[in-house]
């Protein structure tokens, strides 16, 4: 008889006790996957905007609650292009429009056809737009294909009907999915005359890119600088609300579920008093008691943990197709989401079952067998 | 075991024990003395509450004496480190009831007082299913105790107390709650398990009747060694 196989029998001989632990832990664990899941999809939404531009790192306004909220108007804009080892830098005005259900976050940049080579956009059917062009727009080619447009084509779109000149490909998904106006016009359209969301800036070859970014935000603490999508939150407090929420609901997860797997746990331990006096009694010690005890904890941790990732796919397909996220959120399966769904369970289960494990290891074999 | 024609060693021996409960007001025991050979079946007897199980308890190091000395096997119950090693590898304790796990099987229940022995993971099981055949229940290692009988109960129970090959066996009343039938069985189970093993027994009895089949029977009262006899008082 394995520690393993009494384990085992000890949770089989409580079928409905073990399975409604199993499940509690089931629906925390199922939560807190959704939660990461769900954040990190909006995360790798968000920071989707930074990888349209060719660029060495992103320049934003410092601080923003949204990173579509940044502001830089064309004097920061001078200053940047004239830090020293700023080899281009491009403003481009950022702005998200629903234009039919499919496509309820569409995305509309704003960029002077001077500055597209320098984006890395290749126009790949008709021509760039004009500088100043009011009713113009190139649309990316997957976002043509998916609306059925060609050049020539009329496309609704910044408030107005607009004739497509050209079809663009920034060889970025997320990117392609998007339509180009002239900056004056969609400036002119948001009432933002002057103004750009973001930056993206090139830097001469040789410097360094980390050294360009420091002098740059030396400078203008205004401003703060994107490399990577995990900085994104530098300029983008939501996802940072966001993150910090789902770390919360983990936290708050493993000790809720800590109490109700203890108080569980501590039901049981009365109920198999004269067992552990017995175990006691043969010989057994404190520490295999615990370990005993902790083991049908884990074992309950990692079936309620699977029970959850299941749960959270689910959860998070439903989530998916409810008209009000439909095409805003994108689930993001990482790695660490399972990882912290596991860690979830055993928290619970190792923190829930440990107290009532060592009350069960520190009975008196005598008075525990004499339990009635 | 003893040298031929040498007296039997004392396994277990007990000096001036006393033990009280509720800062004194309770004198379980009272400066009691007992010397038990190796190899020897001893009974002790008494009325209810005279104090045998309180010295069984001592002498399986479940409790400790409030003063005066215990020998078990060379050990010293009042300096006793490590009271779960000794009393998984020192004695095998018997109980007035089974206390058999009921959701495992009989070979689990046996298997289950080796789980920190140095015997081999792998003959745990074979030497489970032999210490049930030597108590003539082989036949039903794959039941649960609860498809057997309150006699065959007990058997399991005394399989259980030998799965680690104890020099001694202590018995708290093993016969309290079996008929008569049963009684017998158990009773020369301990029996044979002497002759066979040479095992030492000290089982407690209020039964002047199964106290007789021991070599030996300590009668005690108030707490006190009343009378220490061999044979029938």
């Amino acid at each position: 008889m394995s520690l393993v196989r009494l384990i085992l029998a000890n949770l089989w001989a409580k079928k409905s006790r073990s399975i409604g632990i199993g499940f509690a832990i089931g629906i925390a664990v199922m939560t807190v996957v959704t939660l990461t899941v769900v954040s990190s999809g909006l995360e790798s939404s968000a920071a989707a905007v930074l990888t349209v531009g060719k660029s060495d790192f992103t320049v934003a306004q410092n601080g923003v609650s949204d990173i579509l909220f940044s502001s830089i108007d064309n004097g920061q804009l001078e200053n940047v292009k004239s830090t020293k080892g700023v080899a281009s830098a491009v403003g481009v005005l950022l702005e998200t429009e629903k234009i039919n259900a499919a496509n309820p976050l569409f995305l509309e940049i704003g960029i002077d056809p001077g500055d597209l080579a320098h984006f890395g956009v290749t126009v790949v059917a008709g021509t760039p737009y004009g500088a100043t062009a009011s009713h113009a727009v190139m649309l990316g080619w997957r976002a043509a294909q998916n609306l059925g447009l060609h050049v020539g084509d009329r496309f609704e779109g910044n408030g107005t009907w607009n004739t497509v000149t050209g079809i663009f490909s920034t060889g970025i998904a997320y990117g392609d999915l998007g339509a180009m106006f002239p900056l004056p016009a969609l400036q002119a359209r948001n009432r933002v005359a002057g103004s750009v969301t973001l930056v993206f800036v090139k830097v001469v070859p040789g410097y360094s890119i980390a050294k360009v970014e420091k002098a740059l935000t030396s400078a203008h603490p205004e401003l703060t600088t994107i490399q990577t999508a995990t900085q994104f939150g530098r300029a983008d407090r939501n996802l940072v609300f966001l993150q910090a929420a789902a770390t919360g609901s983990t936290v708050l997860a493993i000790l809720i579920g800590a109490v109700i797997v203890g108080n569980t746990m501590l039901l049981s331990l009365f109920e198999r008093t004269r067992e552990f006096g017995l175990l006691r009694a043969i010989g057994w010690t404190r520490t295999r008691v615990v370990v005993l005890v902790v083991g049908e904890g884990v074992v309950l941790a990692v079936a309620g943990s699977a029970t959850g990732v299941g749960l959270s796919f689910a959860a998070t397909s439903v989530l998916e197709h409810l008209p009000q996220l439909n095409g805003v959120l994108h689930a993001n399966y990482t790695q660490g989401a399972f990882w912290r769904g596991l860690y979830t369970g055993l928290g619970m289960a190792v923190i829930g079952a440990f107290y009532p494990a060592l009350r069960a290891a520190n009975l008196a074999p005598l008075k525990a067998l004499s339990h009635e | 075991m003893n040298d031929p024609g040498s007296a039997p060693r004392p396994l277990i021996e007990a000096h001036q024990v006393s033990k009280v409960y509720d800062d004194g007001m309770i004198r379980a025991l009272d400066g009691v003395d007992l010397s038990v050979a190796d190899g020897e079946f001893v009974a002790i007897t008494g009325p209810s509450g005279c104090g045998k199980s309180t010295l069984l308890h001592l002498l399986a190091a479940l409790d400790r004496p409030t003063s005066g000395t215990i020998r078990v096997d060379g050990y010293d119950m009042n300096n006793l480190r490590h009271s779960n090693r000794f009393r998984r590898q020192e004695i095998g304790l018997v109980f007035q009831l089974h206390n058999l796990l009921p959701r495992l099987s009989v070979l689990g229940n046996v298997e289950i007082a080796m789980a920190a022995s140095h015997r081999p993971y792998s003959e745990r099981s074979l030497y489970a299913r032999r210490l049930l055949g030597d108590v003539d229940l082989a036949h039903l290692a794959d039941r649960r105790p609860t498809q057997l009988s309150g006699g065959e109960r007990q058997r399991v129970a005394i399989a259980r107390a030998l799965a680690n090959d104890p020099p001694v066996l202590l018995a708290d009343e093993p016969t309290g709650s079996l008929d008569s039938a049963s009684v017998e069985v158990v009773l020369g189970l301990f029996q044979r398990l002497r002759a066979e093993r040479g095992v030492t027994i000290v089982l407690v009895t209020h039964d002047n009747v199964v106290a007789g089949v021991a070599d030996r029977i300590v009668h005690m009262l108030d707490g006190k060694v009343a009378a220490d006899a061999g044979g029938a008082l």
